[in-house]
């Protein structure tokens, strides 16, 4: 009820003001169904998609095992702690200007980024996740015989294994966030004519042809990937954790 | 005692160290056999290092001074021989009654030289033993307190331990419930076979009713620090039942045992 009403408002502005170039509901569905059929809205979706994936695989597959490990043995988490917790708060933005330099205005730069937003949630919460796990579970596989490794496979993963989700359906969203500012600042720097994806295509928009609708357009796309990516997310963890479903 | 010793703590001692509080001094000079076959009960009042103990003969904690061994063996750490049944049940949430039966059995060494249809067949008889038939598929959280504590129950006896070790696993539950595991206990620790055939139980309770039902022999603590105050022959004849409760002999030992302790526990209900 809440949204209808707020789109019926923003209509409603919109047309009192009458400006032409004022972005309203109607213009916005007319700029999406044309970006649509034109085939650069799932152009541009698809190829940051791409990158997200890529770069989330990449923060998965480093900072599950290393959560774990920093979770299970103290030495680990005093020596690699202050690393992390020194790093996590340098915007992945802000290591845009040393990605680019390195790896050029790009999809690796774009993936570098990705990863390194992605990997901090992933990691706190793994280590959280780790942490967590009830000590008489640790005391009963230990006193039916497991050794230190085999406690960790067998108890620390599955036991981490809902806070790890939490993790990666954080990191999937600051993923998703990281990209479009990514492509957003590569395409500043790369003219317009850099390497695609949705931020690009909103800078174009932004810096070039100045239209308010198809930004809002890519504004919504945003939006409603992140939603779907939440729920496929949410959904596969599920898969993975049927104790958990009540 | 004629049976062979299979448990003994040798003048054992534990402290904990607490940084910037004083040294707790949880068990002091606790010496004690245990035979193979016997079914030892330690009672005592909260607090008297009764679990401290039963961690130490699991090889989850160490004494400070004193030697824990099995077999004559001294024990420095957990082993798949002793198994260990806690109080709050320590089923993997993440598995169903059947994964969790399975457990040790899977991963530990209970399983070596287990192919893949003995261990289902191990696994299927100790699930029908506790009476869990139909409830392989379950999640603990699906579970009630009974029922869980009958998948612990057969997780342990699935892995086949020489030495089960329990640490107060029926506390949780309603009278009701406590009084049919308490029986179902020991008709599955096998209480018509000989003691040589028979698992060597230490079982940690502070319900002395429990204790007499349950024990040859009953060890009663004290606190402050934890000390061995006497050990109870319960010569109640096996099987016992409920007709056992009615007997005037358990009446009067569960009687004796309580004045032992009395004092104690109603100093710590006022301090």
């Amino acid at each position: 009820m809440l949204p209808l009403a707020l789109v019926f408002v923003w209509q409603t502005w919109g047309v009192i003001t009458g400006n032409p170039r004022t972005p309203v509901p109607t213009r916005v569905v007319a700029a999406a169904l044309q970006l649509i059929e034109s085939g650069e809205l799932p152009l541009a979706i698809v190829q940051s998609l791409g990158r997200v994936f890529a770069g989330f695989a990449i923060a998965a597959l480093l900072a599950i095992p290393l959560g774990l490990a920093m979770g299970s043995f103290r030495r680990v988490e005093r020596n690699v702690d202050p690393l992390v917790e020194s790093f996590r708060p340098i915007a992945a933005i802000a290591i845009l200007p040393l990605a680019i330099l390195w790896l050029g205005t790009g999809t690796p730069a774009a993936v570098l980024i990705v990863a390194y937003a992605a990997f901090f949630p992933i990691v706190v919460n793994t280590v959280a996740g780790a942490k967590r796990i009830s000590p008489t579970l640790l005391r009963a596989a230990a006193t039916m015989g497991l050794n230190r490794f085999k406690v960790i496979r067998t108890v620390v993963v599955p036991g981490a294994l809902p806070s790890i989700g939490v993790g990666l359906r954080i990191a999937m969203g600051v993923a998703w966030t990281a990209i479009v500012a990514a492509e957003l600042a590569v395409g500043a720097k790369a003219g317009g004519g850099g390497s695609g994806g949705i931020g690009q295509m909103m800078f174009v928009f932004y810096a070039y042809s100045i239209e308010l609708n198809r930004i809002v357009v890519c504004m919504i796309a945003v939006g409603l990937v992140a939603l779907a990516l939440d729920r496929l997310l949410r959904g596969g963890l599920r898969f993975f954790m049927p104790w958990m479903a009540r | 005692m004629s049976e062979a010793i299979k448990l003994r703590l040798e003048n054992i001692g534990k402290r904990f160290d607490v940084a910037g509080a004083a040294r707790t001094i949880a068990v002091q000079d606790f010496t004690l056999d245990v035979a193979q076959g016997e079914f030892l009960v330690i009672v005592g009042p909260s607090g008297c290092g009764k679990t401290t103990v039963l961690n130490m003969l699991a090889g989850l904690e160490l004494p400070t001074t004193g030697t824990v061994s099995l077999n004559g063996r001294r024990i420095t750490g957990p082993g798949p021989e002793r198994g260990v049944m806690f109080q709050d049940y320590a089923l993997f949430p993440w598995h169903t009654v059947w994964g969790n039966v399975e457990f040790g059995l899977r991963h530990g060494p209970a399983g070596d030289g287990l192919d893949a249809a003995a261990r289902e067949r191990r696994v299927r008889s100790h699930i029908d033993l506790v009476g869990l038939s139909g409830s392989e598929g379950k999640y603990p959280h699906q579970l009630s307190g009974g029922m869980r504590q009958r998948v612990a129950l057969a997780r342990l006896m699935a892995n086949e331990p020489a030495v089960l070790l329990m640490d107060e696993p029926l506390a949780a539950l309603d009278a009701q419930t406590r009084i049919i595991l308490q029986e179902e206990l020991l008709r599955i620790w096998g209480q018509d076979r000989p003691s040589a055939e028979r698992r060597t139980v230490v079982f940690i309770t502070h319900a002395i009713d429990e204790a007499v039902f349950l024990a040859d022999r009953v060890a009663v603590m004290t606190t402050h620090p934890g000390r061995l105050k006497a050990v109870i022959d319960v010569p109640l004849p096996r099987p016992r039942d409920d007709a056992t409760r009615a007997q005037s002999q358990f009446q009067a030992l569960s009687q004796h045992i309580w004045g032992l302790i009395r004092d104690e526990a109603y100093r710590a209900t006022v301090t």
